[in-house]
């Protein structure tokens, strides 16, 4: 009775199958990491907007523009008090527009698919009693991805020592 | 047809109900996780559990505005001489794998020698990664 031969040799039309299934393998993994590298870029394009619109926003009393920017369960720490979005839009629509300036300096985001977050610092300069003061702060911002876009969950800053 | 609207009024409840213990038992789970980590694991010095507990990319800031790495963070909690850390009034906010824990918090450490005492409110952020929370960033915001 003959045995089935455990020496099987790959025929040289299944070498070419297999090495044709490996490089479509590599190309899929290389364009899944393409993709994914493109996807946290325009996240992080969206993000770094997203900042630049918020700063904007508030130097010019645009309770509209803000509204959209902030998720309704908010929760901002500003000047080490909580205050939640109702409180925030309410304090920025007493303002005089652009009495405070705030320059931001570069930012770091950090992208976790529908999660983002922002750290960075940035330089506010307040009128106190007819002086100007420059105060320097570190933050850390939480974006969220829901139904209509990428709004804001968490920002607190503390100042600089 | 009334019969078919109760079905489904209570279908709707039962789903709702649900869902709130869901959230109640996340809401739960996270504060837990809230102590171990800032009450036991850093005043042990147990970066094991931290390691388990922070995600790779995690950042800090603290109450002074540096800011850490997870890498430096550990570095931190590993070079002071005592740390303990209380929390009071912590709130947890859930937005689907993402949730915000906020609360008070009091500081009192010792590095190298030289105590020092920090009062304020933290924010965390929290990520579900495979059915594990993760924390991704925590700032703890001076009030003194």
């Amino acid at each position: 009775m003959s045995q089935p031969s455990s020496n099987h040799r790959p025929t040289r039309a299944s070498l070419a199958a297999r090495s044709r299934a490996l490089l479509l393998l590599m190309a899929c993994t290389f364009g899944a990491v393409v993709l994914g590298q493109q996807q946290s870029s325009n996240t992080e394009t969206a993000i770094r907007a997203l900042e630049r619109e918020w700063t904007y926003a508030q130097g010019h009393n645009d309770n509209r523009a803000l509204d959209l920017i902030f998720d309704n369960a908010l929760v901002y720490v500003e000047y080490g008090r909580l205050v939640s979005k109702g409180e925030y839009l309410a304090r920025i629509k007493r303002e005089i527009p652009s009495s405070d300036e705030i320059v931001m300096d570069p930012v770091t985001v950090r992208t976790f698919e529908d999660t983002a977050v922002v750290i960075g610092t940035y330089r506010e300069k307040k009128l106190q009693r007819g002086q100007h003061e420059t105060k320097r702060w570190r933050f850390i911002d939480t974006w969220i991805y829901k139904k209509n876009g990428w709004v804001l969950v968490a920002a607190a800053s503390t100042p600089l020592r | 047809m009334r019969a078919r609207l109760l079905a489904v009024f209570c279908l709707a409840a039962l789903c709702c109900t649900a869902q709130v213990s869901q959230d109640l038992k996340e809401e739960q789970e996270l504060l837990a996780l809230e102590r171990v980590a800032k009450l036991q694991a850093c005043e042990s010095k147990d970066l094991a559990t931290l390691n388990n507990m922070l995600d790779e990319g995690f950042l800090y800031v603290d109450p002074s505005g540096k800011h850490y790495t997870k890498a430096e963070f550990f570095t931190l909690v590993k070079s002071v001489d005592s740390f303990q850390y209380a929390t009071d009034a912590m709130a947890v906010r859930l937005h689907g794998n993402t949730a915000i824990v906020t609360g008070l918090f009091q500081i009192k450490i010792v590095l190298h020698g030289q105590p020092s005492l920090e009062r304020g409110r933290f924010v965390d952020t929290w990520l579900l990664e495979n059915g594990t929370w993760k924390g991704v960033a925590s700032i703890d915001v001076s009030t003194q």
